[in-house]
């Protein structure tokens, strides 16, 4: 179990989800899996249907986005204080391993034929990992500090140190922050809530590196 | 707190390989956008922007084999070569980070079957690796890909590293290239132009996209400043307009914050700035929302251009050239024109640069809007100035 802190200075990790194949792991507990449908799209549905997620948007968003916006939903589900804060202090920071290219994939699929060439704008818009982020921001309305980083593996020095910098700084209040990756049919979401600790609560989890791989494990 | 110099620079463009043979045309009015109709890029005949491949090639076999690397790697070593021979900076030491910010990457090999490259080379962090491994660099790099923005969340990203200390000097280096991937999906959203780009004009119908690479090396090393009055990164913020993926905030919002946050950061209170670096797509809506946001921010008196008629839409490179351009025009004193831009065609009256001017610029904002509906800003000053 990660280290509890009672320290009320530090930045704390609020709620957790971690979203792979075929579960979804809330506050390190498994909280849903459906072996009825185990396939990606599916089970993405799945998980949309299970927590109420009302939010029409989410079909027409592509598989990157899919996942990543499921765990955000999760992870804010229960914490409205968010909501509360400047729009413009809840930052969102992502990292991702292989951008959009799912989506880059389909959407060549529509230019290399010449005698069937079909670009679609649609399927286009998707080709950019930050869009994820868009989604995010656009359905819970966040206008704070937004960056998508690219990394071969989640580095949860690099993010926690980065979203520390913000929360310290004061360019933001709370984050949604973490890492969503789809390629192939294999996808992981690890999404945290951070916000700074006003109260002294027990049982807080502090934004720490070494925490934050205790979680992940 | 320590000041963050701006070292040394380079841009790699249709307008040449270094930042002073690009600084030169954009003073003399001159594009690089040209008509293509090469099959690899384009259907029908288009506008864009190019780097010269037989330059590429050729400058680049002085530094390593041109086969070993993508286009878009060699534009990246090249640059950053070009910028570090401007200093004393050994970026194979621990205390050098680079920051990369590219859109699509290598993109280009997605559309080539036959490309000879490992297939984890269309990976955004393997540019990084193999750039990286070419400085011999065992710093782990930061890589970022946020859209249009991207070039200006690379520096403000580069410059937290050298605030917080951790690092002395940071490579910032942003690019993407040109292939038939871009381009069709912007047309496919009917907001390419026929012409080259008109930013702000009334008769602006869409984008011309570009190629190129920018570096810009920061440092808080005052050392490794060679001029009296150097030209410092004063703060800079990312926001997003959380109103639509694919189109700009309908009142400048989003872009409105993040001038404030930059300006909040620098420790700027007043609106006497010099100059307006904008984004300028030359899409309606962008500039529409621009005009909006520099108008919210009590700018609206600023001079401002885009430079994006010179260059098109360098995606991942946009940001840092048109930085880099600020810095020269502080270290010039003069404003670039807005190629293009002749009839007012934004709802609020900001001061549009319509000619080349020799003038007094000690600082300059760049701004910046992009899918995802990210917005992000910089403020550069000289030393002595506010």
């Amino acid at each position: 179990m990660p280290t509890k802190t009672t320290n009320n200075m530090e930045n704390i990790i609020r709620k957790y989800c971690i979203i792979k194949p075929h579960k979804v792991i809330v506050d390190g507990k498994v909280e849903f899996s459906d072996p009825e449908n185990t396939e990606y799209g599916a089970f993405m549905k799945s998980i949309y249907k299970h927590y109420e997620v009302k939010y029409p948007k989410y079909f027409k968003m592509d598989n990157l986005c899919k996942v990543a916006f499921l765990a955000s939903e999760i992870i804010l589900q229960g914490n409205e204080q968010i909501k509360e804060l400047d729009p413009g202090k809840v930052g969102v920071i992502l990292q991702n391993s292989h951008s959009s290219f799912d989506t880059d994939s389909k959407y060549n699929d529509t230019i290399k034929d010449k005698s069937n060439y079909f670009p679609s704008p649609a399927v286009f818009v998707y080709t950019l990992p930050n869009v994820m982020i868009g989604e995010i921001c656009i359905r819970n309305k966040f206008q704070g500090e937004n960056t998508c980083f690219i990394a071969k593996e989640f580095d949860t020095e690099f993010i926690s140190e980065y979203v520390t910098g913000l929360l310290d700084s004061d360019k933001i209040d709370a984050c949604v922050t973490g890492w969503a990756d789809y390629i192939d049919g294999e996808y992981c979401a690890m999404m945290f809530l951070v916000e700074k600790s006003k109260e002294n609560i027990k049982d807080n989890i502090s934004f720490k590196p070494e925490l934050l791989n205790q979680l992940i494990k | 707190m320590n000041k963050i110099y701006t070292i040394a620079d380079n841009i790699i463009t249709s307008l040449g390989f270094t930042s002073q043979e690009n600084f030169s045309a954009l003073k003399a009015g001159k594009s690089g956008i040209a008509k293509t109709s090469d099959p690899k890029i384009t259907q029908a005949p288009l506008q864009v922007s190019q780097v010269n491949s037989e330059r590429l090639n050729s400058d680049f076999s002085e530094l390593g084999n041109p086969e070993d690397y993508t286009r878009l790697e060699k534009m990246m070593i090249l640059s950053i070569n070009n910028a570090l021979a401007q200093t004393e900076i050994d970026p194979s030491k621990e205390d050098t980070l680079f920051v990369f910010s590219s859109v699509k990457g290598n993109i280009d090999l997605i559309e080539d079957e036959n490309h000879p490259f490992d297939k984890d080379r269309i990976n955004l962090w393997a540019i990084s690796d193999s750039v990286c491994n070419f400085f011999n660099s065992k710093v782990k790099p930061i890589f970022i890909s946020n859209a249009c923005i991207s070039g200006v969340t690379a520096i403000n990203t580069g410059a937290q590293y050298l605030k917080n200390q951790k690092y002395k000097h940071v490579i910032v280096c942003g690019g993407d290239v040109i292939s038939e991937f871009t381009p069709s999906g912007f047309q496919s959203f009917k907001a390419v132009s026929e012409n080259p780009c008109k930013p702000f004009d009334a008769n602006r119908d869409g984008i011309t996209l570009g190629e190129g690479v920018g570096t810009i090396i920061l440092s808080t090393d005052k050392n490794l400043v060679k001029e009296e009055n150097p030209v410092i990164f004063r703060g800079g913020a990312n926001t997003n307009d959380a109103n639509h993926i694919s189109g700009p905030s309908r009142t400048g919002d989003g872009l409105y914050y993040a001038i404030r946050n930059t300006l909040n950061e620098a420790g700027k209170s007043d609106t006497m700035i010099d100059y307006i670096s904008g984004h300028g797509t030359a899409t309606p809506y962008n500039d529409e929302m621009e005009s909006k946001a520099i108008k919210w921010a009590e700018l609206d008196h600023v001079p401002v251009n885009s430079l994006k008629s010179y260059w098109g839409h360098t995606l991942g490179a946009a940001g840092l050239i048109e930085c880099i351009a600020g810095i020269h025009s502080i270290k010039e004193n003069c404003l670039i024109k807005t190629l293009g831009y002749s009839e007012h065609g934004v709802s609020e009256p900001i001061n549009i640069i319509k000619e080349f001017k020799e003038t007094e610029v000690r600082n300059f904002l760049k701004t910046a809007s992009g899918f995802g509906g990210s917005n992000a800003a910089a403020y550069f000053s000289e030393l002595n100035a506010d």
